[in-house]
């Protein structure tokens, strides 16, 4: 009765989704379309991060190149959005492929440092192209339709959980769990692990780019810093880690949850936002490092214990 | 060619302040596997008390020193003591984490403590120089300089020859090992830790005098204080200096040869290299 | 009981409602925190000021009606892209009639496309890049002089100098203003035959000069002409100082009228070279504020702080609203647009008025620093003061 319950509220918000533009008043879009954009971007880190335990702190530099070849080729050379946007995800898997071979080889926090330098890195070099624009950026062409950026978001976060979905059901999937748990024993078993770490890691940066191609064309305006910025990293890290990292719903929850609790306070007590933000991070580390997914199904038996457990479990 | 002598005399000069700044985030990681994302909030933290000691009280930045590893040892130590060691068995990213939402939470406090103006600490001799073979040397740099070696042989001294020192490495090497030797972690960790915030105080003074301060000069520095580290690897105190020389001198150079806009990629891409090509770094052994 | 209760709170309502006064609301995002806070407060401060005594001397008469000014600012924690999600925010949800603008030429970039897609008019008096006002957007308007005209008072009075300086360095900082002053200057010196020695562009937030400075020190200009924000400034000069580095003379656009600046530097911003739009004399007549004397004092005394050139591009920025309405007669937007474009009044600020693109003319006055306090020394007509140049070097300096 309960699954059915569950089912039917699943069911409705899926159908209720696409409907908001024209029910809801146009800040709620706006809004929404934020929401739905991070809430793409930590679903594919949860691929990279959250099933394959190579956790990225970098995916920024991906929506980065996404945002920077979709401007690119509008500014640039007169292409339309759809090419466009294209362009950067293709951008995009070619520098995860390239960069993530040697990068891949990196464990543990290793390859999060790594990664974020690379952001860094990348994000220096663009501000010296003159092609996008150095460190000024780039003006895309007005286009004044709300309803068509919300229908996309939706339509990007949809896609990455339902390819999330498929990779928690499929041999990859597995294959990628496994090199989480314990990657010399996949090699081991035969799992090609380069093979399958190289793939999660060009998933994961295509869906991420992809979403910086539509933010930058709602924005109508691109730059190094806004483009590659590490808070958003660690904004979409933590919105999957407190949803649940490994999990198909856990990145949707709980970016919807803090986005929205966020956003709130940015209307409010505009700078409050950043310290609520700075101050649920080290509450979700510290309490519930496996994200609500995890508490959701281990609070009925233990309880507030739940929490007393994962102190115990990691404090010195 | 004086020219090239004065560049890479600003190079070396610029590296002893990197290696200085980056000092406390090596000793914490190396030894801890703590990684501080906040390490630059604490320079920040370090400068502005310097900055209070200056305007209030007149007391000279070198004169403040002490006071400033002081206070940022008493902040590390109860930070570590009673939040960080929770969870430092959990996964090492999650220091990475939750060290990112300290740096968050401190800077806002900066912000609201302090204001966004932005401070400067300008004692008489802020603009000392001297000449040298034709090279132009400005004191406080110099003294920086002076300073980062003297620290690090200092760490390093504490480290190898005393008592903590070596509970310390005990704790890092081995911990159960060292807990039935009757070693407390709790403290240990928190001590280290504490000494780690220390030199990032000492840091922010000197970097209060050179350069200007405000709520956001965190960031910058812990990446730059992060490329150090790597690059000169994790393991002998020593490879901070090493590693802010050869920093410093590459970005000096980039600055004459290519441009002064490309320092960022060649830092970060330097890192990237040194990571991929030799995560050791360039004093690490290879195992 | 509770009857009673609701009633009298209905009457109160009701009563306050028949009261209420019809309001313009203007929305703003402004940087309060973040690292352009410094300079953003002058903005926030600006417009509350300007929309307080604009009210208490009556409001703003639209077709017979009263109405007062609302002020609604956001912080944009000096980000780009949240700047740009609030002023669709202040337009789409809180409905605001009109938009002020932000700091910084890269804010009122982005930020004016949204008042471009929404067709309502936004003031800014933050942003002087031309490529702001090169785009053919209608609803964008600016009350900073045109970032490449920067430094044109000043190539004009080195020009005029004895012995005329003949090498100059340039160098500016990565982003928008910077660089349209750098490409204006460039093309100016150009053209007056000046010989450029160094033509350097530095990434914005550089901390460390020090590069820079020796290679200058190499090629030995005359002059150097920096176009960067107050920090960089300030750690230009200190390193200067400590690589004994010292042209004959040193001009920069920001920073050099700031009071806090100066204070930042003590004597070490004696003989520095400046700019600026606006200074608080007595000979700037207002019709809120009396003078720009008597705003700067009042300013001062209201906020703790003084006022600069941003503060009165701010309260430019809510005179020219207020005068386009009224010369509109409606709300409308577009028609107000339309007003704003034909607007032309003294004020505190100077003559407002906007040309083709949407940009203020104000010529810039050529200020030195001279025993810690700021003396114009050059402007439309000529030599005010007699500026000490050469610069004495370092260690012959009082």
């Amino acid at each position: 009765m309960k699954r059915a319950i569950a089912w039917l509220a699943l069911s409705a918000t899926v159908v209720m989704l696409p409907l908001v533009p024209w029910i809801a008043p146009p800040a709620l879009i706006q809004f929404g379309t934020t929401t739905l954009l991070i809430a793409t971007l930590a679903q594919a880190w949860n691929i990279i991060g959250g099933y394959t335990g190579y956790a990225s702190f970098g995916n920024s530099v991906f929506y980065g190149i996404g945002g920077y070849g979709t401007a690119i080729a509008m500014v640039q050379f007169d292409l339309p959005f759809g090419v466009g946007i294209l362009l950067g995800g293709a951008l995009a898997v070619l520098f995860a492929l390239l960069l993530g071979l040697p990068v891949l080889r990196l464990r543990g926090h290793y390859f999060a440092i790594a990664t974020l330098a690379l952001a860094e890195a990348m994000a220096g070099v663009v501000s010296n192209l003159d092609i996008a624009g150095r460190n000024i950026g780039l003006i895309l062409p007005l286009r004044k339709d709300d309803v068509l950026f919300y229908e996309l978001s939706l339509a990007l976060v949809a896609l990455a959980t339902l390819i999330v979905y498929w990779i928690s059901r499929s041999r990859f999937g597995f294959g990628l769990i496994a090199i989480r748990e314990d990657e010399d024993a996949a090699a081991v078993m035969g799992v090609n692990t380069t093979l399958f770490k190289s793939l999660a890691f060009m998933l994961a940066g295509f869906l991420s780019a992809l979403a910086g191609g539509v933010h930058a064309y709602w924005i109508t305006f691109i730059d190094p810093v806004s483009a590659f910025d590490i808070t958003l990293n660690v904004m979409m890290i933590i919105m999957a880690i407190f949803g649940g990292a490994g999990t198909v719903l856990g990145p949707l929850v709980g970016a919807v949850l803090l986005a929205s609790i966020s956003e709130v306070l940015a209307t409010e007590i505009s700078a409050m936002a950043s310290l609520f933000f700075g101050l649920v991070i080290v509450v979700a580390v510290i309490f519930m490092p496996r994200g609500l997914a995890d508490l959701a199904r281990r609070f009925r038996s233990l309880g507030w214990r739940y929490f007393r457990e994962n102190l115990r479990l990691h404090r010195l | 060619m004086s020219l090239f002598l004065q560049i890479i005399a600003n190079g070396i000069l610029l590296g002893g302040l990197y290696a200085l700044m980056a000092l406390g985030l090596a000793l914490v990681w190396g030894v801890l596997n703590i990684v501080n994302l906040a390490h630059g909030a604490f320079i920040m933290l370090g400068a502005y008390v310097a900055f209070y000691l200056f305007t209030l009280l007149h007391l000279d930045p070198f004169a403040a020193l002490p006071l400033c590893m002081a206070s940022l040892f008493v902040f590390g130590y109860c930070l570590q003591r009673y939040v960080l060691n929770l969870i430092v068995r959990a996964p090492m990213f999650n220091t990475l984490l939750i060290t990112f939402g300290f740096d968050v939470v401190l800077t806002y406090l900066a912000q609201i403590t302090f204001s966004a103006d932005f401070r400067v600490v300008n004692p008489s001799y802020a603009g000392a120089n001297f000449t040298l073979f034709g090279v132009t040397l400005p004191l406080v740099r110099v003294l920086a300089f002076a300073m980062a070696l003297a620290l690090t042989l200092a760490v390093w001294l504490i480290l190898a020859r005393t008592p903590v020192g070596r509970a310390v490495r005990a704790c890092a090497q081995n911990l159960l090992a060292a807990r039935l030797y009757g070693v407390d972690p709790r403290t240990v960790y928190g001590l280290t830790f504490g000494l780690g915030a220390a030199l990032a105080g000492a840091a922010g003074d000197l970097y209060a005098v050179v350069s200007q301060i405000n709520p956001y000069i965190g960031d910058p520095l812990t990446a730059k204080s992060f490329a150090i580290s790597i690059i000169g690897g994790l393991e002998n105190p020593l490879g901070v200096v090493v590693g802010g020389l050869f920093l410093g001198i590459l970005e000096s150079l980039t600055s004459l040869y290519v441009g002064s806009t490309y320092t960022d990629v060649v830092s970060f891409g330097v890192l990237v290299l040194v990571l991929i090509a030799r995560p050791q770094g360039l004093l690490g052994k290879t195992t | 009981m509770k009857r009673l209760l609701f009633c009298a709170v209905a009457a109160l309502a009701l009563l306050d409602f028949a009261y209420a006064e019809p309001t313009i609301t203007l929305g703003a995002s402004v940087q309060m925190t973040g690292r352009l806070a410094n300079t953003g407060r002058y903005y926030r401060d600006g417009y509350e000021f300007a929309v307080q005594t604009i009210n208490d001397r009556g409001g703003v008469k639209v077709g017979g009606e009263r109405y007062q000014l609302a002020l609604k600012i956001l912080d944009n924690q000096s980000d780009v892209n949240l700047s740009v999600r609030q002023y669709t925010q202040l337009l789409t949800q809180d409905k605001v009639n009109f938009l002020l603008g932000p700091f910084a030429s890269d804010f009122a970039l982005a930020d004016s496309s949204a008042a471009e897609k929404y067709e309502v008019p936004m003031i800014e008096g933050g942003g002087a890049s031309d490529q702001i006002f090169s785009r053919g957007y209608k609803f964008i308007f600016g009350t900073l002089p045109v970032a490449s005209k920067y430094f044109e008072s000043t190539v004009q009075a080195m020009s005029k100098l004895e012995p005329a300086p003949k090498a100059v360095a340039l160098l500016y900082a990565d982003d928008a203003f910077d660089v349209a002053v750098a490409k204006g200057t460039r093309e100016r010196m150009q053209a007056d035959g000046f010989r450029i020695t160094q033509d350097e562009r530095y990434s914005s937030n550089a901390s460390d000069f020090s590069s820079l400075i020796s290679q200058m020190k190499a090629a030995g200009p005359d002059a150097v002409l920096v176009a960067g924000h107050e920090t960089e400034v300030l750690n230009f000069i200190r390193q200067a100082k400590s690589l004994n580095f010292s042209p004959k003379l040193y001009s920069f656009t920001v920073g050099v009228p700031t009071a806090d600046f100066r204070n930042a530097l003590g004597h070490d911003a004696n003989f520095a070279f400046g700019m600026t739009s606006w200074l608080p004399s007595a000979s700037l007549k207002d019709d809120y504020f009396t003078n720009a004397q008597e705003f700067a004092q009042s300013y001062q005394k209201k906020f703790g702080y003084e006022p600069d050139y941003h503060a009165a591009s701010a309260v430019a920025d809510v005179e020219a609203f207020v005068k386009a309405i009224e010369a509109a007669g409606t709300l409308d937007p577009k028609k107000v647009r339309d007003a704003i474009a034909k607007v032309d009044f003294e004020s505190l600020y100077g003559r407002v008025q906007f040309n083709a693109e949407g940009q203020i003319n104000l010529p810039q006055v050529v200020v030195q620093v001279l025993n810690d306090g700021v003396v114009p020394i050059y402007g439309q007509k000529g030599f005010q003061n007699k500026p000490v140049y050469p610069m004495p070097p370092w260690e012959k300096r009082p």
